[in-house]
């Protein structure tokens, strides 16, 4: 009897060779314009190599005003192609398959940038985002259709860079979900209100990718499945699982091939990534969103004094109570998949082989997509084919590396993982040892 | 040119800045405010909760001068202390002082006359100076062998010289004297050194006068008709329990029978009180414990059960439990001395006790049992005046609920045989001081001296003080002119060794005189 894990996964448009999806995770690795670098690629193939069916890229904007983090790569310019190109190409070699994430960050935009550091993001609100204090201000309905265009052309430049689909970022609190949460949507057009409303932005986006690549190009969409958004304890609670199970269909019906399935209408939040949240490190990476929000600095000040940290801990704990850190989302998976015929991806802290197995052959998902594991053991599929239940050294779910991740390279900092500090410096180093080829410039690149 | 914001963040900061500075403006002022309030809440807090009294560790100026919980209750602010002589100069005499009223004045150690006289204690009450009695303002006097020498001070000996009931008459003119109003008042305390501050005139308008006057009117309301039933007590004497039922108890004066409305007696020595625990005390020898009658007799200096301090009274008490009177000045001749020892063990000892070689004995077989008035036939209005009723209320209300809930008090018949320590110091004799001297007392009651003068200290070789008699038709200038006709004042009965021959007499105030 064959290993499930090990099952090719057959979407519409395109066929991967295991359950196993690289999650969409970045760090800073590329230029400020917005183009990739060596070392994304680098990035990428680490988990390529590792056997992994497909990788979701990270986060990739569309317009260059939708960037979470200054120094992600972007699609918002055709003469990127060539990079993505390369991109597939690298990721290809190894045997994935490689689907770029289309992204708009709305409010939750960390590091703004030179570029954005200047105005308020647009997003479906007027409403500062209420954990940092991101300033916004709510979309004209020229903003909506310029943004939906902006994700119709990203999706193209996907698909002539050979890039095997596209995933839309509805999830966790970005542009997609300020639309569709009822607890952060108050507009009162024909873009919020109601549900179908609320959704209407993103089957918009849907149309007119469907419009752009065709109907045969690899398009799934991200969902947070329970919005759970009063981290903040005054804020609404959003989106219910029947909201979601109800947007999932309607992706389905405007011809999406897949659904992703997280959880949380921020990011991070609480239950996503689900584990510990290391504020000690917080106090020394905080420090460069301080100015990004009106919140920053009151932020830093808990995360910096210990007598301050537990007004943090009881914000921040309070939600995760007698939940796991594996398969956090598993049954809110398991309660879309039964609704809709598309395969379903679940993302949550996947480690153990028998819980992914199990959570397969019982039908409350298709894939499962994984990130800080993988950051951890980059071959943990192979460990799995191997044999082994988890890795021989696993992911803890400290989180280090996520927060982490706006000062300093992306990798595991779990120092407890490693035989010694240099060791786990190596690791982090690893992304940069293949160098791109470097040129002389142009009179005119200069 | 100002430059641009940065970010949309500073932007942001900047037009909202205005408003955090205007929130920082009212929460500094808002912070100012509260941090004044509080240092001025604490600084008056400190002050009006001040509840301190003056500690002595040397046990003779405690009982002289230390507090026993009698100021918050009953006394009067030190402010108005000061004043009184100088609203009431033909009532001082013109001295200044309270002498004028028989309170005693020592000097300190550096020779100068101290501010307050003895039995007069001093208590911050709620931060403002107050003075009442303590144990010694009934029972310190004075002695002189003659009438040019300086007086002797005797600690526990009876005030002799105390017209307590005048001082309290003069004291309750306060209660309607238009001069207490704060603007009449202040100037006069500037005039006499006593210096106010804002806060203290604020809390003397507000605080120390109404509630001031206010218990002296009540105190007045209720006292003041009781004395005017009673002849004036005299120096050296107090009605102990009938103020106590008016004051403690709520009882009108109008309700007092008429049998006990007089319950004046002569202040007590309070020497040597350990050999005496178990004795019927007081007069009518209403209670067999000392612990007990300290108490009452706190009460009566005005402590309430609230106010009381038993450490100090118990400080007091310890003290005085073996203190022992100053030996007689009196040297008569020691063969009548031995005479009269004899007359005395045979008549007398065994209900007084006696006087052996240096030192009192208390034993007798009836020392400390009350007499019956049927036997004795002295004035019974002292008797009268210690009701069954007034006991009742004693027992149920005072201290109850406490270690010091009074049981021990009793309806007598008579009045206690007590020990005669400390004879010399004791005159005018018998409960109410009726008697001048002790060789009246052993004339029959018709021969005794009908009316003389009290509150004089040169003592008189016949036992007792110098007494010289006046007419109660036309009393001396100065001085009281105590009226044995009056009623309370009888000075009947006590007729044990009157039938004596005269020479045994002698001989018997010879040996008395040595007590």
């Amino acid at each position: 009897m064959t290993d499930p894990i090990f099952e090719e996964l057959r979407f519409r448009n395109l066929t991967i060779k295991n359950r196993v999806f690289r999650s969409n995770v970045s760090g800073r690795f590329d230029n400020e314009d917005g183009s990739l670098t060596q070392t994304r690629i680098n990035w990428e193939c680490k988990f390529a190599k590792g056997g992994v069916g497909a990788i979701i890229s990270s986060y990739v904007p569309v317009l260059m005003e939708g960037r979470i983090i200054a120094g992600y790569a972007t699609v918002h310019r055709d003469d990127f192609i060539p990079l993505w190109a390369k991109l597939g190409e690298a990721v290809h070699s190894f045997g994935a398959k490689y689907i770029m994430q289309l992204s708009h960050s709305g409010r939750q935009m960390d590091l703004p940038g030179i570029h954005n550091q200047h105005r308020p993001t647009l997003s479906s609100t007027n409403r500062k985002e209420p954990l940092h204090g991101f300033l916004c201000q709510a979309m004209t309905k020229a903003d909506i259709q310029r943004t939906v265009q902006a994700f119709a052309r990203g999706a193209w430049r996907a698909r002539e860079a050979g890039l095997d689909g596209v995933e839309l970022h509805a999830a966790n609190g970005y542009l997609f979900t300020q639309f569709l949460s009822s607890g952060i949507n108050d507009r009162t057009d024909e873009y919020g209100g109601s549900l179908a409303n609320r959704a209407r932005f993103l089957l918009e986006v849907i149309a007119a990718i469907r419009e752009s690549v065709g109907r045969d190009f690899h398009l799934q969409v991200k969902l947070s499945a329970i919005e759970r958004n009063n981290v903040i304890p005054w804020e609404g609670k959003g989106n219910t699982l029947a909201d979601s199970v109800q947007v999932a269909k309607w992706c389905e019906q405007a011809g999406v091939d897949a659904l992703h399935v997280s959880t949380g209408s921020l990011f991070p939040h609480p239950l996503n990534p689900p584990g510990d949240l290391p504020i000690e490190v917080l106090a020394a990476t905080y420090d460069v969103l301080i100015s990004s929000g009106v919140y920053g600095f009151r932020n830093f000040l808990l995360f910096r004094y210990p007598l301050l940290r537990p007004i943090f801990r009881w914000i921040w704990f309070r939600m995760k109570k007698g939940l796991p850190f594996e398969a956090i989302s598993i049954e809110e998976a398991r309660a879309i998949k039964a609704t809709v015929k598309i395969p379903v991806i679940n993302t949550g802290g996947y480690q153990t082989a028998s819980v992914v197995r199990k959570g397969l052959e019982s039908g409350a998902f298709d894939a499962v997509a994984i990130a800080r594991s993988l950051i951890a053991n980059p071959d943990l599929v192979e460990q799995w084919r191997a044999g082994r239940e988890q890795p021989a050294i696993p992911c803890t779910y400290c989180n280090k590396c996520l927060v982490n991740a706006p000062e300093n390279p992306m990798g595991c900092y779990e120092q407890a993982r490693f035989p010694s500090r240099d060791a786990m410096i190596e690791q982090l180093m690893t992304i940069y040892r293949a160098k791109p080829q470097l040129v002389v410039p142009t009179p005119a690149e200069v | 040119m100002a430059s641009e914001p940065v970010t949309a963040v500073e932007a942001w900061r900047l037009r909202r800045n205005w408003k955090v500075n205007l929130l920082v403006l009212l929460a500094a002022i808002v912070l100012v405010g509260f941090l004044a309030a509080l240092v001025v809440g604490i600084w008056v807090l400190r002050r009006i909760s001040d509840n301190s009294s003056p500690h002595y560790p040397d046990i003779v100026e405690h009982f002289k001068y230390g507090s026993i919980g009698a100021e918050p209750s009953s006394g009067i602010p030190y402010g108005i202390w000061k004043v009184l002589p100088a609203l009431y100069p033909d009532e001082f005499e013109g001295r200044g002082d309270f002498s004028a009223f028989g309170f005693l004045y020592e000097t300190d150690a550096d020779g100068r006359r101290r501010d307050l006289p003895i039995g007069i204690s001093q208590r911050k009450v709620r931060g403002v100076d107050v003075v009442w009695l303590n144990c010694a303002t009934c029972h310190t006097g004075t002695w002189r062998a003659n009438a040019g020498d300086a007086p002797e001070i005797v600690a526990a000996m009876p005030s002799n010289n105390l017209d307590f009931g005048r001082f309290v008459r003069m004291v309750f003119r306060l209660s309607t004297d238009p001069r207490l109003a704060p603007d009449r008042l202040f100037p006069i305390m500037e005039e006499q050194g006593i210096e106010l501050d804002g806060l203290d005139r604020l809390i003397w308008r507000i605080g120390v006068l109404p509630i001031f006057r206010e218990g002296l009117l009540q105190t007045r309301a209720s006292l003041l008709p009781l004395m005017d039933m009673q002849p004036p007590w005299g120096p050296g004497r107090v009605d102990t329990f009938n103020p106590y039922k008016l004051l403690q108890f709520g009882v009108e004066a109008s309700a007092l029978t008429e049998e006990e409305r007089i319950g004046v007696a002569d202040l007590p020595a309070v020497f040597d009180q350990h050999p005496r625990e178990g004795m019927n005390l007081h007069w009518d020898g209403n209670n067999a414990s000392l612990s007990e009658r300290n108490l009452s007799a706190a009460i009566g200096a005005g402590v309430t059960v609230e106010t009381v301090d038993h450490e100090a009274i118990e400080r007091v008490a310890d003290w005085l439990g073996d203190l022992k009177p100053p030996a007689s000045p009196h040297r008569p001749d020691p063969a009548a001395v031995a005479r009269g020892k004899a007359t005395y063990m045979t008549g007398c000892a065994s209900c007084h006790g006696y006087q052996g070689d240096g030192a009192y004995v208390f034993e007798g077989q009836s020392i400390g049992l009350v007499e019956p008035i049927a036997n004795l036939g002295t004035d019974r209005a002292r008797l009268d005046s210690y009701t069954e009723a007034f006991r009742a209320q004693q027992l149920e209300k005072l201290f109850a609920g406490t270690p010091y809930q009074f049981r021990n008090f009793k309806k007598t018949d008579g009045y206690a045989n007590l020990p005669l320590d400390g004879l010399w110091l004791r005159g005018p004799y018998l409960h109410n001081g009726s008697v001048p001297t002790l060789a009246a007392l052993l004339q029959a009651p018709e021969e005794r001296p009908k009316a003389f003068l009290r509150g004089l200290d040169v003592v008189d070789p016949a036992g007792g003080f110098a007494a010289p008699g006046c007419d109660p038709a036309a009393p001396p200038a100065r001085g009281y002119c105590y009226d044995t006709s009056l009623p309370g004042n009888g000075s009947g009965g006590h007729t044990y060794g009157v039938d004596l021959a005269d020479a045994e007499k002698a001989d018997l105030v010879a040996y008395l005189l040595t007590f």
